[in-house]
């Protein structure tokens, strides 16, 4: 794992790159100087106790909130500038570099698989012909075929959950944003949804998932980062994160997962 | 007068109540959307005096709306809507439903979750996109059993159109019901509507049943 200089934007393999992030929900601060960044083709896992602020960042990066201070760059470009957002149309732009997928998968229960997976493309101006082509091969990689006429409440949890990332991954995004893709999830079909990511991660798609799967995050990322009050308190390799942790803070959150 | 010239000179009126029916669906459902959308406006003052419009929509009498539409502005400004009653009728109807309908269509709105949102958001849907394809399908199908209850209440409260004397079904037995003296004319009345009701219901079933596919 090289070492990412931070300070320097055009580092070129960072295709998410945020510095100095700041959100508060009304009074009660949520990121407090957040600075991370994702390389091309790296799995960066996100993990910490209930609202330390993980979601939030990953809402802050998919712009499903607005942060109050600090910069937001994708490909060395910047969405957010010492806070203030570019243009709407522009926002839009980046918009396309990235997807995500949702504890509560969000699917549009009154769409089709299909449906689901082609109108966002076509919106965005992608042939019908070649939208449904990506949608078939797409389901076929989640072991998903045959389900394309389906609607998600004809669907298991995993199954909608894998529906979830095949539309997030259609409109071919640099990288890939997971909100605790499985927390919605029974054991049994977290399996089947965290093979989906694992494979995504040997495909070398760039990712950060936000989880509390302990044992796949230490499987799959090539960077931990744990977050508590807002803060980075520690990350590095898995290796270091989970078998060698740094900070008290970690060693004691961590200490939950070991029995 | 025989039964049958009672139903024949009722049924005639049946054209008028069908016209207050539809006219008053085809107005009031757009507007009441409009109604919604003011009243969940970020803008406080429109939001605010879009509600206050509602209550009183909600809180005074159909009736009382209705005489204030067809006789109120020759009181203030001595002119009339329109020697057709038919006009104002539509007009106060349109009016009153589209104050129900907007409360229906704003609890409807309300009760979509976030993430239908948010998903749609960072799909790259505009947000006009967003509300017509992601939201308002999924609005209709929650509302219906609503709308279906305002629709049958339409249907009876075409009577009130009486106390303008506008020809329709039932303004037409009331006067039966005075010249002959008779009750008859009531229960006629009270059976057409019930079964102009029952077509509704059957309509209204299928348009649901049309949106089973989900959940």
């Amino acid at each position: 794992m090289p070492e990412i200089n931070r300070n320097d934007p055009s580092a070129g393999s960072s295709i998410l790159e945020i510095r100095g992030l700041q959100k508060a929900f009304g009074d009660s601060p949520v990121l407090k100087d957040i600075s991370f960044s994702v390389s091309t083709g790296n799995v960066v896992t996100i993990i910490g106790p209930s609202g330390s602020g993980k979601s939030t960042l990953l809402r802050c990066a998919s712009f499903l909130e607005t942060v109050d201070e600090g910069d937001i760059l994708y490909d060395g470009q910047y969405a957010v500038k010492s806070g203030v957002y570019v243009p709407k149309k522009d926002l839009n732009r980046f918009r396309m570099l990235f997807g995500m997928v949702f504890q509560n998968f969000n699917l549009f229960p009154h769409y089709s698989v299909m449906k689901n997976i082609c109108e966002p493309l076509t919106l965005r101006g992608i042939d019908k012909e070649e939208a449904r082509e990506r949608a078939l091969s797409l389901l076929k990689k989640m072991g998903l075929e045959g389900k394309e006429n389906a609607y998600p409440c004809q669907l298991s949890g995993g199954q909608q959950q894998r529906v979830a990332i095949a539309r997030a991954l259609a409109p071919e995004p640099e990288i890939l944003f997971f909100d605790e893709p499985t927390s919605a999830l029974d054991p049994e079909l977290t399996g089947e949804v965290l093979k989906v990511i694992r494979q995504l991660a040997e495909d070398h798609m760039t990712m950060v998932v936000v989880t509390h799967e302990m044992s796949f995050a230490h499987a799959v990322s090539h960077r931990v980062v744990f977050m508590d009050g807002g803060y980075i308190v520690e990350e590095g390799s898995p290796d270091q994160v989970f078998v060698n942790p740094q900070s008290e803070r970690t060693k004691r959150f961590l200490s939950n997962y070991k029995q | 007068m025989s039964l049958l010239t009672m139903i024949t000179t009722m049924a005639e009126g049946l054209g008028k109540t069908c016209a207050i029916f539809f006219l008053t669906l085809l107005f009031s459902l757009p507007l009441g959307m409009l109604v919604a959308l003011l009243r969940m406006s970020k803008n406080r003052i429109v939001s605010s005096v879009t509600r206050f419009v509602i209550t009183v929509l909600r809180g005074t009498p159909l009736m009382l709306q209705l005489l204030a539409v067809t006789y109120g502005p020759y009181y203030l400004f001595g002119f009339s809507v329109s020697r057709n009653k038919l006009i104002p009728v539509v007009i106060a109807f349109s009016i009153n439903y589209a104050a129900y309908f907007a409360e229906i269509y704003r609890g409807g709105i309300e009760s979509i979750p976030a993430g239908q949102y948010e998903a749609a958001a960072v799909l790259g849907y505009t947000r006009f996109q967003t509300f017509l394809r992601i939201v308002l399908p999924q609005v209709v199908k929650r509302i219906m059993p609503s709308v279906t209850n305002e629709v049958v209440t339409l249907v009876k409260d075409t009577s009130i159109a009486f106390t303008v004397s506008y020809q329709e079904m039932f303004t037409i037995g009331k006067q039966i019901a005075n010249s002959q003296t008779s009750f008859t004319p009531f229960l006629i009345a009270g059976v057409f509507y019930y079964v102009f009701n029952l077509i509704v219901d059957r309509v209204m079933g299928r348009i649901e049943k049309s949106m089973d596919y989900y959940k």
